[in-house]
């Protein structure tokens, strides 16, 4: 069966029409920083192999680490830009249909690169999936976020699919189930800790909802990045009109993700509960929440567009480098804050270990591995780039 | 069927650790691994010298607290973690993942990673040495030389440890939690 059968290949794609890019200093800096960061990736596959799970810093008192966090930040990027595009594709806003291909294409990759990431992460990736089938444990989030992932990802490649064959009656069913999936999906990823009494700073219902809403960003700073490489800023007034609106949404997005943000601390803080209050006031002493989540994720972003009303588009592009390096903060925030309180502490009665906060920082492998995706996303984007249509007409 | 559970009588542990040492050597629990399978919290002497408070200072004896809505049973992804017959929360090390969820769901720390299988295990109130064998003792009850330990079936109304629970004051560890231990230490 021929591959072109099934999905529109452009004409003129070959292995050797990879290596023919224009020999711009931009390009040429993406391209020498996406081979390095493939090959940091496989560096660290490699001391995986090696050593196992032993070439991790994670510890009993710590045991998710940088690699859980890097795939909750591809993940939440996958779903951003699958939400972000049915804007378009499903509920018909007309300046956002231009960005179907390009924002799915870059779902389908975000998602990947997730599960390139956590296949390193799971101790017995294959045990996983024959007991997921033959012994499924269907009261476990874990459980659930694998098989909705897995549909998630389904629906989307044969939305991308349809959209390359400008199938729009099925595209829009496919599109509509992509979306659903994709949200159920990802707040099921939220209850993975918002389901954990152990931890009360972690458990309750803030993490599904601020899953989606954190997606969104994700997914409209992922817009500006790829619609600003692939113009190198020169818009034209379609994609400008899309990203002015884009802007405004944005906008939105992060009052309301500062006012959960707010809320979430002062309720935290508010009555001194143990292992939550402490935690809490833990998180707000550290650069990593101010600088990276709140300065780089939320501020700089959020200024930006209520000084310009949206319209500095260009700027954007620019704040939304600085918006996925505070998405990833808060990817990895995430994950570290939730096993921050010893379960074990000394001078409770019931329990051991002096009472001081669980110290993480990642090994090479967890850190090659996790920043070393980003290269095989960017690869995997440039190779799709290059192979499919990705461009409205 | 049994519902085995235990109690602690935690006044009476002097930190000798042949707990921790017999359940070593029972489970195969590799050198090293300190406060992994069981362990003895120490609450230290509070004051300052003179005045100092000598009955703070108290020996907490702790490990998996057997839950009957065990946290770790529930965020099992292929019921790796499943209770026995005798309501014993157990691992199938041939179903663990090392997905370590069961390790930031359990509120107890009762869980670690054994090195030698790379899946994450915990006290089964030797399930595999003992009581399948039709013994009714663990290898920490029948070792420590104070009786901190009493096991025993709690359906049993004529067991001891029905008994003491029945005549002696006790608590659980974080029962707000609504675990519901099977750990209980009596006061």
């Amino acid at each position: 069966m021929n591959l072109k059968n099934i999905i529109p290949i452009k004409e003129g794609f070959t292995l050797k029409s990879l290596f023919e890019y224009e020999k711009t200093p931009l390009n040429n800096f993406v391209a020498v920083t996406t081979i390095s960061l493939v090959l940091l990736f496989f560096m660290g596959v490699i001391t995986y192999l090696m050593h196992g799970h032993h070439a991790y810093n994670v510890t009993r008192e710590h045991p998710w680490g940088l690699l859980i966090g890097m795939y909750v930040f591809f993940v939440v990027s996958s779903t951003g830009l699958c939400i972000i595009s049915s804007f378009g594709h499903v509920f018909n806003i007309k300046e956002f249909k231009i960005i179907g291909k390009r924002a799915i294409a870059g779902a389908i990759i975000a998602i990947l690169s997730g599960f390139a990431v956590i296949a390193f992460e799971i101790g017995h990736p294959v045990t996983m999936m024959i007991y997921n089938v033959l012994s499924p444990g269907l009261t476990s989030a874990i459980w659930w976020m694998g098989t909705l992932y897995g549909l998630y990802l389904t629906l989307i490649i044969f939305e991308f699919i349809l959209l390359q064959k400008n199938d729009h009656k099925w595209g829009w069913y496919f599109s509509l189930g992509g979306l659903v999936i994709g949200v159920i999906a990802h707040s099921n990823l939220g209850s993975v800790f918002g389901f954990l009494i152990a931890r009360p700073i972690s458990n309750g219902v803030f993490y599904p909802v601020y899953f989606i809403l954190s997606a969104m960003i994700t997914g409209s700073y992922l817009i500006f990045l790829l619609y600003g490489f692939r113009y190198k800023m020169n818009f034209p007034p379609e994609v400008t009109a899309m990203l002015t609106k884009l802007a405004k949404v944005l906008g939105l997005l992060l009052a309301i993700l500062i006012f959960f943000e707010a809320w979430k601390f002062l309720t935290a803080i508010y009555g001194g509960k143990p292992e939550k209050a402490d935690v809490a006031l833990h998180i707000l002493g550290g650069a990593n929440f101010w600088i990276g989540e709140f300065l780089l994720g939320m501020l700089i972003p959020f200024i930006i567009v209520i000084y310009s009303k949206g319209k500095a588009i260009h700027t954007l592009v620019w704040a939304s480098i600085t918006g996925m390096v505070g998405i990833f903060f808060m990817r990895y925030d995430l994950v570290h804050d939730t096993q921050l309180f010893p379960m074990q502490t000394l001078k409770i009665r019931e329990y051991q270990l002096a009472p001081t906060w669980i110290e993480y920082f990642p090994s090479f492998a967890e850190i090659a591995i996790s920043i070393g995706a980003i290269g095989i996303a960017i690869a995997m984007y440039y190779v799709a780039s290059k192979a499919f249509e990705l461009d409205h007409r | 069927m049994a519902r085995y559970g235990m109690v602690l009588d935690y006044k009476n542990c002097i930190n000798c650790k042949a707990c921790e040492v017999a359940c070593k050597e029972e489970n195969g629990v590799l050198l090293g691994a300190d406060a992994h399978r069981i362990w003895v919290g120490v609450d230290e002497i509070k004051g300052e010298y003179p005045l100092l408070d000598i009955v703070s200072s108290t020996f907490m004896p702790s490990q998996c607290q057997h839950c009957d809505n065990a946290p770790c049973e529930e965020v099992c992804p292929t019921h790796a973690t499943y209770y026995d017959d005798n309501g014993v929360v157990r691992v199938d090390i041939d179903k663990c993942i090392l997905c370590s969820y069961c390790m930031n769901a359990c509120p107890y720390d009762a869980r670690y990673v054994d090195s030698r299988t790379m899946t994450v295990d915990k006290c089964n109130f030797c399930s595999d040495t003992r009581l399948s064998n039709g013994e009714v003792t663990t290898a920490c009850q029948a070792t420590c030389p104070t009786k901190v330990r009493i096991f025993g079936d709690l359906d049993d109304p004529d067991s001891e440890i029905s008994e003491i629970l029945r005549t002696r004051e006790h608590f659980t560890l974080k029962p707000h939690l609504g675990t519901k231990p099977k750990l209980f230490y009596v006061m």
